[in-house]
């Protein structure tokens, strides 16, 4: 027990002593794990939700549409009722292809003709208001959320005006934009919405111009088996079409299909981000914590009591990350995975598998930035580790000699980018990843915006919209993390190698040069970094587009490295600055070689 | 020297330390032979870079020798496995460092249980024995206090009660002086004292020639061999009262 209690008071009291780097563990890897666990999500949620809707509602197993109108449809789906496997209906509901007007705008609809009590099978969930009665209309929620029309305002359809009584929502029919479900494999490109009325309000919107069809609901005894039941009538001649339960259901998560990949692929650059900036974390702790190791030592701890208290920090900090990051994907979730706001979503449950590859990922995050400096420290001689024994930087010959010809700020520059070559790599991945997101944003950008044409009308597209809100939302968290990254990385440098800045500066360097020498450090593995990210970007935006792409322009790409290395001089600026005007005796003084 | 030998609680025989290779090859300890019987207190003394903080961590375990024997007790360390080696110090000895080498997170009683915690020892034997401890050294007011908030000469003496808390059977000083002034050279001398007196054993190493004058024993140390190992008598072996002269 007192051994426990030790770990926990050490681990306790370091993250006292140092809050902002446990707060920026904390956010960097949370940040990470949530993307991520949305992301994983988006994996069958609104399977999940079309399900728990159809639940609610008693949606049908199958909807037979007739391709005829008036009596020949009836004709038609008549004998659909008693078909074998079929154990129960409701309908035919008659159906009218029509335009409706609400809040100046005029745009197509499907008007379903309903019981005022509905019938055993599909019964729609009222959401807001109340149920269909005669002279009233009730408008399914996707279709009402895009038209922002509520309870009590007025909408014309077929030139008559109806106040709205009700929001329901329904799984008989795929979500808004696609209610017209023109058929079975295609029809999505027919936008339109659903709305309820009477029967005989129905009836009597039709006439020669908008002819009345018909859609009968099915329940079958076997609702796995609907493919079998449809493909009973493939070949022959009746003019239905068929929708099953699960066609509408992936039809519905069709509206994810571009929300899904930028969470995905946010979710590993965020990764990867904040890896690097822990790594530069813990690198600029080493020093500190190869001296508390030493210590340890000193007292008696074994090498294992040493590696589970340097480890038990990060791992307890990457699980509550972790524990934080699938807490926001839970609550965040329901608002992604139903862009129409066409289903019930009461709650996104995550799977299993979602928290074992997002704790998964915290733990490899953890593992990764703080193993190798854990076991340097823990193999460090103790003698040494009490002398304050940092990790020697790396020399490069080649390059030291290289350097000598160039500028005092580029010679700086470059001699600090080569002690820490795998720091350089790094953080050249960052920017990479940075502006990798930046420019399949601005490549989204370039795209023409297409809504959803209604006929009279363009509404918003809700799968485009949603797709450019979380790649907006992954970018900026993105640019947020490389940052703060930045500023992390030029003052560990800065710190870890002010023995040498402070020589620097007694054989002449000015602060200025020290300063700009700390910035180019930066820059230095920002430029390539800044380039990579460019065509990265294009490409990842290219993988996952749908038809042809339209190029950014070449002005754009060059303001995106440019702002880049711009932001990133403006960053290094302030911590170099500081770190530049450290009194030198002060430095020199306090360090021992 | 057979019987002082068979005593010893401390033991090097023939023990080195060699650092580098061929031309740049420097010897830091050479072949040296010493035996610190139970409760005494043994001052090395030597110039910097004479081997003798070297020695300190080679009898200490913080090392291993290139060559030669240390035997701590009757068991030989010098070929113990790190984790039994991290069991021995943190069972038989107590280091005293320069520079405290205190926990500086901790507060001074926390760093007192330290070593009582890593030995397995229950949260509230830990407690109690460190509490005991800082008001033997006379700390038990700054208990909470972090080692930032206290003088040289406290942390020094909270390194002290850390060093004992686990009842070693040596204590190993490195300059304990080293960082101290004057006045809290003297409070720690005067610990020292105590504990001498209790029969506790010590080896001091130190450059300040009035705190060797306390010891029973004086080895002087050059370029890694003694040269010289003196006994001295009680009436050479300066008493505290002595050391007044330390405040001017």
């Amino acid at each position: 027990m007192g051994r426990i209690l030790l770990i926990r008071r050490l681990v306790l009291k370091d993250m006292r002593r140092h809050p902002a780097e446990a707060a920026m563990f904390l956010l960097a890897i949370t940040a990470a794990t949530a993307t991520l666990a949305l992301g994983l999500a988006m994996n069958g949620a609104t399977n999940n939700l079309y399900r728990q809707t159809r639940a609610a509602t008693a949606g049908p197993d199958v909807v037979a549409m007739s391709a005829e109108s008036g009596q020949a449809a009836l004709t038609t789906l008549a004998p659909l009722k008693h078909a074998p496997g079929v154990v129960g209906h409701s309908g035919p509901y008659p159906l009218l292809y029509t335009m409706l007007k609400a809040g100046g705008s005029t745009v197509r609809a499907v008007v379903k003709g309903a019981d005022t009590a509905p019938g055993p099978i599909d019964q729609p969930r009222v959401t807001t208001g109340s149920w269909v009665r005669l002279g009233g209309i009730v408008v399914e929620r996707g279709f009402a959320t895009a038209l922002g029309v509520r309870v009590g305002d007025r909408v014309t359809v077929a030139d008559r005006s109806f106040p709205v009584v009700g929001i329901a929502v329904t799984s008989a029919t795929m979500v808004y934009p696609w209610a017209e479900m023109g058929g079975q494999g295609d029809g999505t490109d027919d936008y339109s919405g659903l709305v309820w009325l009477t029967q005989s309000n129905a009836q009597a919107l039709s006439g020669p111009q908008r002819p009345m069809f018909y859609a009968l609901n099915l329940k079958l005894a076997d609702p796995a088996a609907t493919q079998a039941f449809v493909d009973s009538y493939r070949t022959s001649t009746i003019p239905v079409n068929f929708f099953t339960w699960q066609f509408i259901a992936v039809q519905d998560a069709v509206l994810l299909n571009d929300t899904q990949p930028v969470l995905v692929i946010g979710s590993w650059l965020l990764g990867f981000l904040a890896v690097v900036g822990v790594a530069t974390l813990v690198a600029g702790r080493a020093a500190k914590q190869t001296h508390r190791v030493g210590l340890l030592k000193a007292v008696g701890a074994t090498p294992g009591q040493i590696a589970a208290v340097l480890l038990t920090e990060y791992v307890a900090l990457a699980l509550l990350a972790d524990g934080l990051g699938l807490i926001a994907a839970w609550l965040g979730a329901p608002a992604l995975v139903d862009p129409s706001a066409g289903l019930l979503s009461t709650s996104t449950a995550l799977t299993r598998g979602t928290v074992i590859s997002v704790t998964c990922l915290a733990l490899a995050m953890a593992a990764f930035t703080t193993l190798g400096p854990a076991v340097r420290a823990a193999r460090t001689a103790t003698v040494h580790a009490l002398a304050d024994a940092a990790r020697r930087p790396q020399q490069r010959t080649g390059l030291t000699a290289l350097s000598a010809r160039l500028p005092t700020p580029l010679l700086l520059g470059l001699r600090l980018t080569a002690r820490r070559p795998f720091r350089a790599i790094l953080h050249a991945g960052g920017i990479a990843a940075t502006v990798t997101a930046i420019t399949a944003l601005l490549t989204y950008y370039a795209q023409p915006q297409q809504g959803y044409d209604l006929g009279s009308s363009t509404l918003s597209n809700l799968r485009a919209d949603q797709g450019r809100h979380v790649l907006l939302a992954v970018t900026v968290a993105l640019v947020a993390l490389a940052a703060v990254n930045i500023i992390v990385i030029t003052w560990t440098t800065a710190q870890e190698a002010r023995r040498s800045l402070a020589i620097a500066r007694t054989l002449g360097a000015t602060p200025g040069q020290v300063s700009a020498g700390l910035s180019l450090a930066q820059l230095l593995p920002a430029l390539p970094g800044a380039i990579t990210g460019v065509p990265v970007g294009i490409g990842l935006y290219w993988t996952f587009s749908v038809g042809t792409m339209a190029k950014p322009s070449t002005w754009w790409m060059l303001a995106d490295v440019l702002g880049t290395l711009l932001a990133v001089a403006a960053l290094t600026a302030v911590p170099a600055r500081i770190a530049a005007r450290r009194p030198v005796a002060q430095i020199l003084s306090a360090e021992t070689p | 020297m057979n019987d002082i030998g068979n005593t010893a609680v401390l033991r090097a025989c023939g023990v080195s330390k060699e650092h580098g290779q061929g031309q740049s090859l420097v010897r830091a300890v050479d072949e040296l032979d010493l035996a610190v019987p139970t409760g005494e207190m043994l001052a090395v003394m030597g110039p910097s870079g004479c081997g003798k903080s070297t020695l300190l961590h080679l009898l200490g375990g913080l090392e291993r020798p290139t060559g030669g024997e240390v035997w701590l007790a009757g068991q030989r360390i010098d070929t113990m496995s790190e984790r039994a080696l991290a069991r021995l110090r943190r069972r038989s000895i107590g280091f005293v460092f320069q520079a405290f080498h205190l926990m500086e997170e901790l507060s001074a009683a926390e760093n007192v249980e330290l070593p009582a915690l890593l030995a397995g020892c229950s949260a509230r034997t830990a407690k109690r024995r460190a509490h005991e401890l800082l008001e033997r050294v006379g700390l038990a007011d700054r208990a909470r206090h972090l080692p930032p908030e206290l003088s040289g000469g406290q942390r020094q003496r909270v390194a002290i009660a850390r060093a004992l808390v686990n009842e070693p059977l040596v204590i190993l000083a490195d300059e304990p002086s080293g960082n101290l002034d004057t006045a809290a050279t003297l409070e720690v001398l005067r610990l020292f004292e105590e504990l001498r007196s209790a029969g506790q054993t010590l080896l001091i190493v130190t450059h300040d020639e009035r705190v060797a004058a306390t010891a029973d024993r004086l080895i002087s140390m050059r370029d890694g061999t003694f040269v010289d190992d003196t006994r001295l008598s009680d009436s050479a072996t300066m008493r505290l009262g002595d050391l007044i002269g330390l405040e001017d």
